[in-house]
């Protein structure tokens, strides 16, 4: 659906008028600030000092930084947890509860996380994961005695536990638009292939899901994009540490740019989190212009 | 018989997710109650022995102003929210129905704002705001905050808009109603649907954001109330029962408002999508 010719414009002024106060807002304070960031990305600066110019050193000193390295195989292990658990759990969830009694009972649990910040999200998993009165290490120390681990601070165990918290929060968004999904297949074609001899996991396989693969894009571009972008959780939960061992991008990017006042290299680290963001939105972006959903 | 097992399979393993989904519930809510003393000596699944929750709560109001967090993040989600919505619904009329030169592109323009991630304008924005004044000041939050609402905002409008039946607007324009009538007596009035998930949406986000408030502010009253929690989080000696009490505390009212609004829901979670 293209438009059609525009009308006759009595209100050329005003028309204009109406869109400056978000058209100015989003470049002033968005898109400017954005290709400052990329110009920023090729200097040695610490936000005070004049800037050098160092070309695409930033860039280039990714590979020799092991915090860096670190923190991007940490990025990377975020975002597959995030496909395995809230993503694919998400679907489970939403085929499982359809059906079952209760089922808005159970809905309405893993819905309440989602609703709450992430800031509040580690401050109740700290709680959990604290080592001398934490939830956890009392419930395992009443099976083994003098259980204490200290969850938070060593590592790998402070991703894992900040990856619990994480999907605990996350699970409510893809279960709730895998059920708004499910609730949208008409049922004529999955009755059609229960007799034709098929089983529900055949079903599955070859009918729901495929009507469903408008949702899943949705679901997986988005969860991929969140998870990329990490930073409340582990701020609040290890401030990345000990040691810088549980950074991911964002949180890199944050300590570099506003801590160390590495700013040059925090932009280009900004600028590569931006493009990995992009390369998983463009699926989807290419998507919705396919199906006009940008024109009216 | 195997379908039964299969059953019974899928009711276990949901009851257990469920009991993993309760536990950090129930434990928060039994922590905020606690005083500090009982939190210390009694075994993590007791029950309070004295209501502590108002003096936790009246502690972190005394030791951390926390009320003062909370009421500029109230006034940030408000503005940021209203602002948005006017700016986004302005637009967004102006695109759909008076249709300028190059409206296309200007939507498209507002709309990229949406598409990178916040890290890849926060030191240019930090700078920006030590440069022009509006570092640690509540109106540079209010226009940061409602400058990354608007994107979403206007997409959500402008497809709202093309809905509104042209008669409407035809009979109105005979009346001799022009583009600002049109728009506050007819449009924005009638768009209570997107109205609400902008609103629910952005006041949400707003409220629940860190990054902004840990770059742009650094004065207490200034600060929102994330940071402020964040921050009571850092100092090791900070009593749990208080933590967690301030969590129930700051967490009631994003609850409040999606129960409030939950038919509104779904609907913005599928126009969201990749948005937030």
């Amino acid at each position: 659906m293209r438009p059609g010719p525009r009308p006759k414009n009595h209100y050329l002024f005003l028309s204009y008028l109406f869109i400056l106060p978000a058209f100015a807002l989003v470049v002033v304070l968005l898109l400017v600030p954005m290709a400052q960031n990329l110009y920023y990305s090729f200097f040695k600066w610490d936000g005070i000092s004049k800037a050098i110019f160092v070309g695409l050193r930033n860039y280039v000193a990714f590979f020799s930084d092991s915090n860096f390295i670190r923190s991007f195989v940490n990025t990377l292990v975020w975002v597959l947890v995030t496909l395995a658990f809230p993503v694919f759990g998400g679907l489970v969830i939403a085929i499982f509860l359809r059906g079952m009694r209760m089922a808005d009972f159970f809905k309405s649990l893993f819905f309440i996380p989602l609703t709450i910040s992430f800031v509040a999200t580690g401050a109740i998993w700290s709680n959990m994961f604290s080592r001398d009165l934490g939830v956890l290490n009392g419930i395992l120390g009443l099976f083994i005695k003098g259980f204490k681990l200290s969850w938070l601070t060593s590592v790998p165990l402070n991703t894992i536990a900040m990856l619990f918290a994480w999907v605990w929060q996350q699970l409510g968004t893809s279960m709730v638009l895998f059920l708004a999904g499910l609730s949208t297949i008409p049922r004529d074609p999955v009755e059609a292939s229960i007799i034709d001899g098929a089983n529900k996991w055949q079903t599955f396989l070859h009918v729901t899901f495929p009507m469903l693969r408008p949702v899943t894009t949705v679901v997986i571009t988005m969860a991929m994009v969140n998870s990329f972008k990490t930073f409340d959780i582990i701020y609040v939960m290890t401030r990345g540490g000990p040691y810088r061992s549980s950074e991911t991008l964002a949180v890199t990017m944050f300590r570099e740019s506003f801590t160390m006042f590495n700013m040059g290299y925090g932009a280009a680290i900004s600028v590569l989190l931006s493009i990995l963001v992009i390369i998983v939105s463009v699926f989807y972006i290419k998507n919705m212009w396919k199906k006009d959903l940008l024109f009216y | 018989m195997r379908q039964a097992a299969a059953r019974f399979f899928t009711y276990l393993v949901i009851a257990a997710l469920a009991l993993l989904w309760l536990v950090p519930v129930l434990s928060t809510l039994l922590v905020a109650f606690k005083t500090p003393q009982d939190f210390v000596s009694q075994k993590f699944y007791q029950l309070p022995r004295v209501f502590g929750l108002f003096t936790n709560l009246g502690n972190a109001m005394g030791q951390y102003k926390i009320q003062e967090h909370v009421l500029s993040s109230l006034l940030y989600s408000g503005a940021g929210a209203v602002i948005a919505i006017l700016c986004a619904s302005m637009a967004g009329y102006s695109i759909v129905r008076l249709r300028p030169r190059f409206y296309f592109a200007l939507f498209l323009i507002i709309y990229s704002g949406t598409i990178f991630p916040f890290q890849m304008y926060l030191i240019p924005v930090y700078k920006l705001y030590n440069s022009i004044g509006l570092y640690d000041t509540r109106l540079g939050m209010i226009l940061v905050y409602s400058a990354i609402c608007i994107p979403f905002a206007l997409f959500v409008y402008r497809g709202f808009y093309t809905t509104i039946p042209r008669e409407v607007e035809e009979a109105a324009k005979l009346d001799g109603c022009g583009p600002f009538r049109m728009l506050f007596q007819i449009f924005i009035p009638n768009s209570q649907a997107p109205t609400a998930v902008v609103a629910l949406f952005q006041a949400t986000w707003i409220w629940n954001d860190l990054l902004f408030g840990m770059v742009l502010t650094r004065k207490e009253s200034i600060r929102p109330v994330m940071v402020a929690v964040a921050s009571m989080m850092g100092f090791g000696g900070t009593s749990v029962p208080m933590l967690m009490a301030v969590v129930l505390a700051i967490s009631i009212p994003t609850i409040a408002l999606f129960v409030v609004l939950r038919k509104y829901f779904i609907s913005g979670m599928v126009m969201a999508k990749s948005d937030q």
